[in-house]
């Protein structure tokens, strides 16, 4: 048996991993290493938790673990590299409201947030300190994720935020809620669905009107409508 | 004053003045492979500086004493900034010597002299440089106070022999937000030393100079210590960062053996940096002047996460 407190010292090292990440996929302009740092998160959540499952010995922490391996880690990077691959765009560049550096300024602001917030929800609840920092980096990260959601205009980069933030409901989960398995797994199908429908409309919104046309034609939609 | 300070006030700033230019040359080596060149050997920088000491200074008219007198000031700033940073090994406390805060005001005055320098010869580049150093030294202040500002408040102390003293011997950090401060820490460097993406070390390029415009105009003798100062300081930032995040091996007593051990483990330590700023600097291109201020808000951002961190958990 692996000495709990030296897991929890891990945990908190991957806390300030998920941080940076975040605050990466904020200040980002290259859309192949917003992804990348994705991913990366992604495998830090699933470390997380299976650090959590080798403290408590729940098996579902370790259910949670293999599930965001292979869908965060694996099947959602992938079909997000092919909306990139068939996109040719390799950079966001174009920023609403708000440009990456007032973002990460802002972003300490919502840390501090969430931070003053659940310290009062919290308040007199037996929580220990790690599970309330493992808290608080959650809503944080689901604050930021909503952050890169507002503020950049490419679909992607919205998806990634969009994922991003999903991660944080995920790491909230985690350490206080105890989200059942079932909606956990529920969410997941929902990004892969999300991410499915987010490839066909990057993909086809990116072809030219000739082309789209030819694919109207070939799943004969519009057939008789010309007049030609 | 005690023998054991006198000691180190004896080795430390020897030790960092003789191998400071030897990371000069790594850097310049690991970029060069990385260019797929040889580049030149790691004891030209050496053959330079003498090579520039031997050589008399020339000034231009319009330059008056600041010029003959900056030179002479850096090197003896960052000679007793040499002190403030134990790379050898850690002594006991002795009267302010080690104060982060009186650290960071001899880094200022060595770059407002270095700025002075620029603008005394009279050149239109020189001044740019200046105006250019002076800008982006407006920004990165703020950031670097708070970046040790976070250094001190996770090892506790606003003196850095004592912080070190602190982390002395562990492997690994004592706290996890040691990764975060690094992290600014090594773009404080960045910033500091004048690497890309901030300023182009090895061009003399009108659009991209900031360091190497200011000293331009200085020859000679007066050119060799500006370039032995500008290695030291980046040595000392570099010990900086080291005893932060890997102090493995730092001693803390005064033994022969120990201090041997410490300081060619330092001299690995910084071999394994140096050519990670080199690897760093190949694969980046320079910034945008104006885009320069995002980069530093990461080492803000970072910093600030530090104390928020240190104060939740």
């Amino acid at each position: 048996m692996i000495d709990p407190l030296f897991l929890e010292g891990i945990i908190k090292v991957l806390f300030v991993f998920v941080l940076i990440s975040a605050g990466l996929i904020i200040s980002t302009r290259n859309l192949s290493s917003a992804l990348t740092t994705y991913t990366i998160q992604s495998f830090l959540l699933a470390a997380v938790s299976f650090l959590l499952y080798l403290i408590d010995g729940k098996g579902q922490l370790l259910l949670l673990a293999c599930l965001t391996l292979a869908s965060k880690v694996i099947l959602i990077p992938y079909f997000v590299s092919r909306i990139e691959e068939k996109i040719k765009i390799g950079r966001d560049l174009h920023f609403a409201y708000l440009e990456p550096t007032p973002s990460l300024l802002l972003s300490i602001g919502l840390i501090l947030l969430s931070y003053t917030f659940l310290s009062r929800v919290f308040e007199g609840l037996p929580l220990s300190k790690l599970f309330f920092f493992g808290a608080v980096i959650g809503l944080s990260l689901t604050l930021m994720g909503m952050l890169v959601m507002f503020s950049r205009k490419k679909v992607v980069t919205k998806a990634l935020g969009y994922l991003s933030m999903e991660n944080g409901v995920l790491m909230f989960g985690l350490f206080v809620t105890e989200l059942p398995f079932i909606i956990e797994v529920l969410i997941i199908l929902d990004l892969i669905i999300l991410v499915l429908l987010t490839t066909i409309l990057a993909v086809g919104m990116d072809s030219s009107i000739e082309e789209y046309r030819q694919k109207f034609r070939e799943l004969q939609i519009w057939t008789g409508v010309e007049s030609r | 004053m005690n023998t054991s300070f006198l000691l180190f006030a004896l080795l430390n700033p020897l030790f960092a003045l003789l191998a400071a230019p030897l990371y000069m040359a790594l850097i310049r080596k690991v970029k060069a492979y990385a260019q797929g060149r040889r580049g030149p050997s790691l004891f030209q920088v050496y053959y330079d500086l003498r090579k520039l000491l031997q050589k008399e200074a020339v000034y231009s008219p319009t330059s008056s004493w600041i010029m003959r007198f900056t030179p002479y000031l850096n090197l003896s700033t960052l000679l007793v900034c040499s002190l403030f940073v134990p790379l050898v090994f850690v002594p006991e406390p002795a009267g302010g010597i080690g104060n982060i805060i009186v650290f960071l005001y001899l880094l200022a005055l060595e770059r407002f002299f270095t700025a002075l320098g620029g603008l005394d010869a009279g050149s239109a580049f020189g001044g740019m440089g200046s105006s250019r150093s002076m800008s982006l030294a407006a920004v990165i202040e703020p950031t670097m106070v708070v970046a040790f500002a976070a250094l001190a408040f996770v090892l506790k102390s606003l003196n850095l022999h004592q912080m070190f003293a602190l982390n002395a011997g562990t492997i690994l950090p004592i706290s996890p937000t040691l990764v975060l401060v690094s992290i600014s820490l090594f773009i404080i460097l960045i910033v500091e030393t004048g690497r890309l993406p901030v300023d182009n070390p090895a061009t003399h390029l009108e659009l991209t100079m900031i360091n190497e415009a200011m000293i331009l105009e200085q020859t000679g003798t007066n050119l060799a210590l500006l370039e032995l100062a500008h290695a030291l300081k980046q040595f000392l930032l570099m010990g900086i960062l080291i005893n932060t995040i890997l102090p493995v091996g730092l001693s803390t007593e005064i033994d022969a053996g120990k201090i041997a051990v410490s300081a060619f483990l330092f001299l690995l330590k910084a071999g394994l940096l140096a050519i990670i700023i080199g690897l760093f600097e190949s694969a980046l291109a320079k910034m945008r002047l104006f885009r320069l201020p995002a980069f530093y808000v990461m080492a803000f951002f970072f910093s600030a996460l530090t104390i928020l961190i240190e104060v939740f958990a």
